[in-house]
Protein backbone atom coordinates (compact mmCIF):
# COMPACT_ATOMS: atom_id res chain seq x y z
CA UNK A 1 0.00 0.00 0.00
CA UNK A 2 1.16 3.69 -0.84
CA UNK A 3 1.98 5.95 1.59
CA UNK A 4 -0.64 8.98 1.95
CA UNK A 5 2.01 11.39 0.36
CA UNK A 6 2.08 9.56 -2.81
CA UNK A 7 -1.86 10.19 -3.47
CA UNK A 8 -1.27 13.68 -2.11
CA UNK A 9 1.32 14.38 -4.14
CA UNK A 10 -0.30 13.29 -7.57
CA UNK A 11 -3.63 15.21 -6.75
CA UNK A 12 -1.26 18.61 -6.51
CA UNK A 13 0.23 17.41 -9.71
CA UNK A 14 -3.46 16.78 -11.49
CA UNK A 15 -4.64 20.48 -9.37
CA UNK A 16 -1.10 22.24 -11.31
CA UNK A 17 -2.26 20.47 -14.63
CA UNK A 18 -5.83 22.13 -14.12
CA UNK A 19 -4.48 25.65 -13.28
CA UNK A 20 -1.90 25.48 -15.84
CA UNK A 21 -5.01 24.74 -18.54
CA UNK A 22 -7.37 27.49 -16.52
CA UNK A 23 -4.44 30.17 -16.86
CA UNK A 24 -3.12 29.62 -20.89
CA UNK A 25 -5.46 27.98 -22.69
CA UNK A 26 -8.66 30.43 -24.79
CA UNK A 27 -11.13 27.56 -25.88
CA UNK A 28 -13.70 27.34 -23.25
CA UNK A 29 -13.95 23.67 -23.80
CA UNK A 30 -10.57 23.25 -22.30
CA UNK A 31 -11.17 25.60 -19.95
CA UNK A 32 -14.06 23.26 -19.00
CA UNK A 33 -11.62 20.01 -19.12
CA UNK A 34 -9.27 21.83 -15.96
CA UNK A 35 -12.01 22.22 -14.13
CA UNK A 36 -12.78 18.84 -14.39
CA UNK A 37 -9.42 17.76 -13.47
CA UNK A 38 -9.40 19.89 -10.94
CA UNK A 39 -12.10 18.14 -9.18
CA UNK A 40 -11.01 14.83 -9.62
CA UNK A 41 -7.94 15.92 -7.49
CA UNK A 42 -10.27 17.09 -4.92
CA UNK A 43 -12.14 13.71 -5.22
CA UNK A 44 -8.35 12.04 -5.07
CA UNK A 45 -8.12 13.47 -1.90
CA UNK A 46 -11.21 13.17 -0.23
CA UNK A 47 -11.05 9.25 -1.04
CA UNK A 48 -6.92 8.60 0.27
CA UNK A 49 -7.99 11.11 3.51
CA UNK A 50 -11.28 8.99 4.29
CA UNK A 51 -8.99 5.62 3.80
CA UNK A 52 -5.66 6.18 5.51
CA UNK A 53 -7.70 7.76 8.55
CA UNK A 54 -7.56 4.93 11.55
CA UNK A 55 -9.86 4.03 11.85
CA UNK A 56 -10.98 4.28 8.09
CA UNK A 57 -13.77 6.65 7.65
CA UNK A 58 -15.43 5.16 4.75
CA UNK A 59 -18.19 7.55 5.04
CA UNK A 60 -16.22 10.68 3.70
CA UNK A 61 -16.67 8.40 0.51
CA UNK A 62 -20.12 9.42 -0.03
CA UNK A 63 -18.67 13.36 -0.06
CA UNK A 64 -17.38 12.21 -3.34
CA UNK A 65 -20.14 11.19 -3.96
CA UNK A 66 -21.93 13.81 -4.20
CA UNK A 67 -19.60 15.65 -5.51
CA UNK A 68 -19.21 13.88 -8.62
CA UNK A 69 -22.82 14.32 -9.31
CA UNK A 70 -22.25 18.13 -8.73
CA UNK A 71 -19.45 18.19 -11.53
CA UNK A 72 -21.72 16.51 -13.46
CA UNK A 73 -24.60 19.32 -13.53
CA UNK A 74 -21.54 21.72 -13.37
CA UNK A 75 -20.12 20.42 -16.84
CA UNK A 76 -23.83 19.90 -18.14
CA UNK A 77 -24.78 23.74 -17.57
CA UNK A 78 -21.49 24.85 -18.66
CA UNK A 79 -21.86 22.88 -21.78
CA UNK A 80 -25.02 24.51 -22.60
CA UNK A 81 -23.52 28.04 -22.04
CA UNK A 82 -20.78 27.08 -24.10
CA UNK A 83 -23.39 26.11 -26.61
CA UNK A 84 -25.43 29.54 -26.33
CA UNK A 85 -22.29 32.24 -26.41
CA UNK A 86 -21.12 30.28 -30.12
CA UNK A 87 -24.95 30.86 -31.23
CA UNK A 88 -24.60 34.26 -30.12
CA UNK A 89 -20.91 35.27 -30.86
CA UNK A 90 -19.64 32.87 -32.94
CA UNK A 91 -16.87 31.81 -31.32
CA UNK A 92 -15.83 30.08 -28.19
CA UNK A 93 -12.21 31.84 -27.96
CA UNK A 94 -12.72 33.31 -24.02
CA UNK A 95 -10.25 36.28 -24.88
CA UNK A 96 -13.09 37.26 -27.23
CA UNK A 97 -15.97 37.12 -25.25
CA UNK A 98 -15.81 40.12 -23.88
CA UNK A 99 -18.85 42.35 -24.54
CA UNK A 100 -19.57 42.94 -21.05
CA UNK A 101 -15.86 44.76 -20.43
CA UNK A 102 -16.49 48.26 -19.39
CA UNK B 1 8.45 -0.03 -1.55
CA UNK B 2 6.30 1.78 -4.82
CA UNK B 3 2.92 -0.12 -5.98
CA UNK B 4 3.37 -1.13 -9.54
CA UNK B 5 -0.74 -0.65 -10.01
CA UNK B 6 -0.48 2.59 -7.87
CA UNK B 7 2.77 4.09 -10.60
CA UNK B 8 0.66 3.00 -13.72
CA UNK B 9 -2.42 4.52 -12.71
CA UNK B 10 -0.95 7.97 -11.70
CA UNK B 11 1.25 8.02 -14.85
CA UNK B 12 -1.88 7.56 -16.78
CA UNK B 13 -3.54 9.96 -15.26
CA UNK B 14 -0.93 12.42 -15.41
CA UNK B 15 -0.06 11.82 -19.16
CA UNK B 16 -3.81 11.68 -20.36
CA UNK B 17 -4.67 15.07 -18.30
CA UNK B 18 -1.85 17.15 -20.37
CA UNK B 19 -2.48 15.59 -23.61
CA UNK B 20 -6.59 16.69 -22.90
CA UNK B 21 -5.10 19.91 -22.71
CA UNK B 22 -2.33 20.10 -25.14
CA UNK B 23 -3.80 17.92 -28.17
CA UNK B 24 -4.30 19.91 -31.20
CA UNK B 25 -7.34 18.79 -32.00
CA UNK B 26 -10.68 19.31 -29.53
CA UNK B 27 -11.51 15.23 -30.13
CA UNK B 28 -8.86 14.05 -29.09
CA UNK B 29 -8.45 16.19 -26.25
CA UNK B 30 -11.82 14.42 -24.95
CA UNK B 31 -10.81 10.95 -24.97
CA UNK B 32 -7.15 11.88 -23.34
CA UNK B 33 -9.71 13.39 -20.60
CA UNK B 34 -11.76 9.98 -20.59
CA UNK B 35 -8.42 8.55 -19.93
CA UNK B 36 -7.66 10.55 -17.40
CA UNK B 37 -10.72 10.40 -15.64
CA UNK B 38 -10.72 6.42 -15.82
CA UNK B 39 -7.61 6.30 -14.13
CA UNK B 40 -9.03 8.07 -11.69
CA UNK B 41 -11.36 5.49 -11.17
CA UNK B 42 -8.88 3.07 -10.74
CA UNK B 43 -7.19 5.22 -7.81
CA UNK B 44 -10.31 4.79 -6.32
CA UNK B 45 -10.12 0.92 -6.68
CA UNK B 46 -6.71 0.92 -5.53
CA UNK B 47 -8.35 2.37 -2.12
CA UNK B 48 -10.88 0.30 -1.83
CA UNK B 49 -13.94 2.02 -3.06
CA UNK B 50 -14.49 0.31 -5.47
CA UNK B 51 -18.74 1.65 -5.89
CA UNK B 52 -17.16 4.87 -6.49
CA UNK B 53 -15.18 3.92 -9.47
CA UNK B 54 -18.31 2.28 -11.12
CA UNK B 55 -20.13 5.53 -9.95
CA UNK B 56 -16.95 7.45 -11.74
CA UNK B 57 -16.92 5.41 -15.02
CA UNK B 58 -20.33 5.64 -15.39
CA UNK B 59 -20.81 9.77 -14.77
CA UNK B 60 -18.05 10.95 -16.03
CA UNK B 61 -16.77 8.29 -18.76
CA UNK B 62 -20.37 7.84 -19.71
CA UNK B 63 -22.33 11.02 -19.66
CA UNK B 64 -19.81 13.51 -19.00
CA UNK B 65 -17.06 13.29 -21.66
CA UNK B 66 -20.22 12.20 -24.30
CA UNK B 67 -21.62 15.53 -23.41
CA UNK B 68 -18.41 16.99 -24.42
CA UNK B 69 -17.75 15.45 -27.70
CA UNK B 70 -21.57 16.11 -28.58
CA UNK B 71 -20.85 19.59 -27.85
CA UNK B 72 -17.32 19.48 -29.85
CA UNK B 73 -19.29 17.99 -32.82
CA UNK B 74 -21.99 21.00 -32.38
CA UNK B 75 -19.45 23.86 -32.18
CA UNK B 76 -17.58 22.48 -35.22
CA UNK B 77 -14.89 24.16 -37.13
CA UNK B 78 -14.54 26.60 -34.47
CA UNK B 79 -13.18 24.73 -32.19
CA UNK B 80 -10.03 23.72 -34.33
CA UNK B 81 -9.34 27.70 -35.65
CA UNK B 82 -8.43 28.42 -31.75
CA UNK B 83 -6.11 26.09 -31.61
CA UNK B 84 -4.32 27.48 -34.78
CA UNK B 85 -4.40 30.84 -33.26
CA UNK B 86 -3.51 29.78 -29.56
CA UNK B 87 0.15 31.10 -29.04
CA UNK B 88 2.08 29.15 -27.10
CA UNK B 89 4.50 31.61 -25.55
CA UNK B 90 3.93 33.88 -23.13
CA UNK B 91 0.49 33.07 -21.83
CA UNK B 92 1.86 29.24 -21.65
CA UNK B 93 4.89 30.03 -19.66
CA UNK B 94 2.76 31.95 -17.46
CA UNK B 95 0.37 29.41 -16.51
CA UNK B 96 2.86 26.83 -15.82
CA UNK B 97 4.85 28.90 -13.46
CA UNK B 98 1.47 30.03 -11.84
CA UNK B 99 0.23 26.26 -11.56
CA UNK B 100 3.52 25.06 -10.58
CA UNK B 101 3.99 27.31 -7.36
CA UNK B 102 0.35 26.59 -6.54
CA UNK B 103 0.61 22.78 -6.84
CA UNK B 104 3.78 23.21 -4.45
CA UNK B 105 2.30 24.74 -2.06
CA UNK B 106 -0.34 23.21 -1.64
CA UNK B 107 1.23 19.43 -1.85
CA UNK B 108 3.86 21.08 0.77
CA UNK B 109 1.40 22.67 3.06
CA UNK B 110 -0.66 19.40 3.30
CA UNK B 111 2.23 17.25 3.85
CA UNK B 112 3.96 19.63 6.69
CA UNK B 113 0.39 19.47 8.49
CA UNK B 114 -0.17 15.87 8.13
CA UNK B 115 2.47 14.88 10.73
CA UNK B 116 3.71 11.64 9.08
CA UNK B 117 2.56 10.23 6.57
CA UNK B 118 0.46 7.15 7.54
CA UNK B 119 -0.05 3.46 6.39
CA UNK B 120 -3.05 2.80 5.93
CA UNK B 121 -5.15 0.98 8.41
CA UNK B 122 -6.83 -2.38 8.28
CA UNK B 123 -9.86 -2.14 5.65
CA UNK B 124 -12.39 -4.61 6.52
CA UNK B 125 -14.93 -5.11 3.54
CA UNK B 126 -17.37 -2.76 3.29
CA UNK B 127 -20.72 -4.17 2.85
CA UNK B 128 -22.39 -1.46 0.10
CA UNK B 129 -26.12 -1.80 2.23
CA UNK B 130 -24.11 0.08 4.38
CA UNK B 131 -23.14 2.66 2.92
CA UNK B 132 -26.42 2.93 1.05
CA UNK B 133 -28.35 2.91 4.49
CA UNK B 134 -26.42 5.91 5.57
CA UNK B 135 -26.46 7.77 2.62
CA UNK B 136 -30.46 7.38 3.27
CA UNK B 137 -30.42 7.99 6.69
CA UNK B 138 -28.08 10.49 7.65
CA UNK B 139 -27.65 12.15 4.38
CA UNK B 140 -31.18 11.87 3.02
CA UNK B 141 -31.81 15.74 3.23
CA UNK B 142 -28.42 16.21 1.09
CA UNK B 143 -29.82 13.75 -1.35
CA UNK B 144 -32.85 14.99 -1.96
CA UNK B 145 -31.55 18.51 -2.21
CA UNK B 146 -29.26 16.62 -5.12
CA UNK B 147 -32.04 15.46 -6.89
CA UNK B 148 -34.07 18.76 -7.03
CA UNK B 149 -30.70 20.41 -7.70
CA UNK B 150 -30.44 17.98 -10.61
CA UNK B 151 -34.25 18.58 -11.99
CA UNK B 152 -33.11 22.39 -11.71
CA UNK B 153 -30.50 22.00 -14.02
CA UNK B 154 -31.46 19.85 -16.32
CA UNK B 155 -34.58 22.36 -16.87
CA UNK B 156 -31.77 24.95 -16.33
CA UNK B 157 -29.49 23.77 -19.43
CA UNK B 158 -32.87 23.08 -21.52
CA UNK B 159 -33.84 26.67 -21.05
CA UNK B 160 -30.66 28.18 -21.94
CA UNK B 161 -30.53 26.48 -25.16
CA UNK B 162 -34.19 26.49 -26.26
CA UNK B 163 -34.64 30.09 -26.20
CA UNK B 164 -32.11 30.80 -29.03
CA UNK B 165 -33.80 28.10 -31.00
CA UNK B 166 -37.22 29.24 -30.67
CA UNK B 167 -35.99 32.47 -31.43
CA UNK B 168 -34.35 31.73 -34.63
CA UNK B 169 -37.57 30.61 -36.72
CA UNK B 170 -39.25 33.68 -35.96
CA UNK B 171 -36.29 35.68 -36.90
CA UNK B 172 -36.54 33.67 -39.94
CA UNK B 173 -40.11 33.92 -41.41
CA UNK B 174 -40.52 37.87 -39.98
Amino acid sequence: MEPLSSYIILSAALLGIGIYGLVSKRNAIRLLFSVELIVNAANINFVAFARYSNPPMLMGWNIVFFSIAAAAMEATVGLALILVAFRLNGTIDVRRLNRLRG
Amino acid sequence: MPDIAFLALSSLVIVSAIFALEARELVYGAVGLAFSLMGVAGLFILLGAEYLAMFQVSVYVGAVVVLILFTIMLVGRESGRIVEEEEPGRLGRAGIIVAGLIALAVAGAIILLVPVSPQAPELHPVALQELGLYLASSYSIALVILGLLIGATVVGALTLVRVERDEKPDGATQ
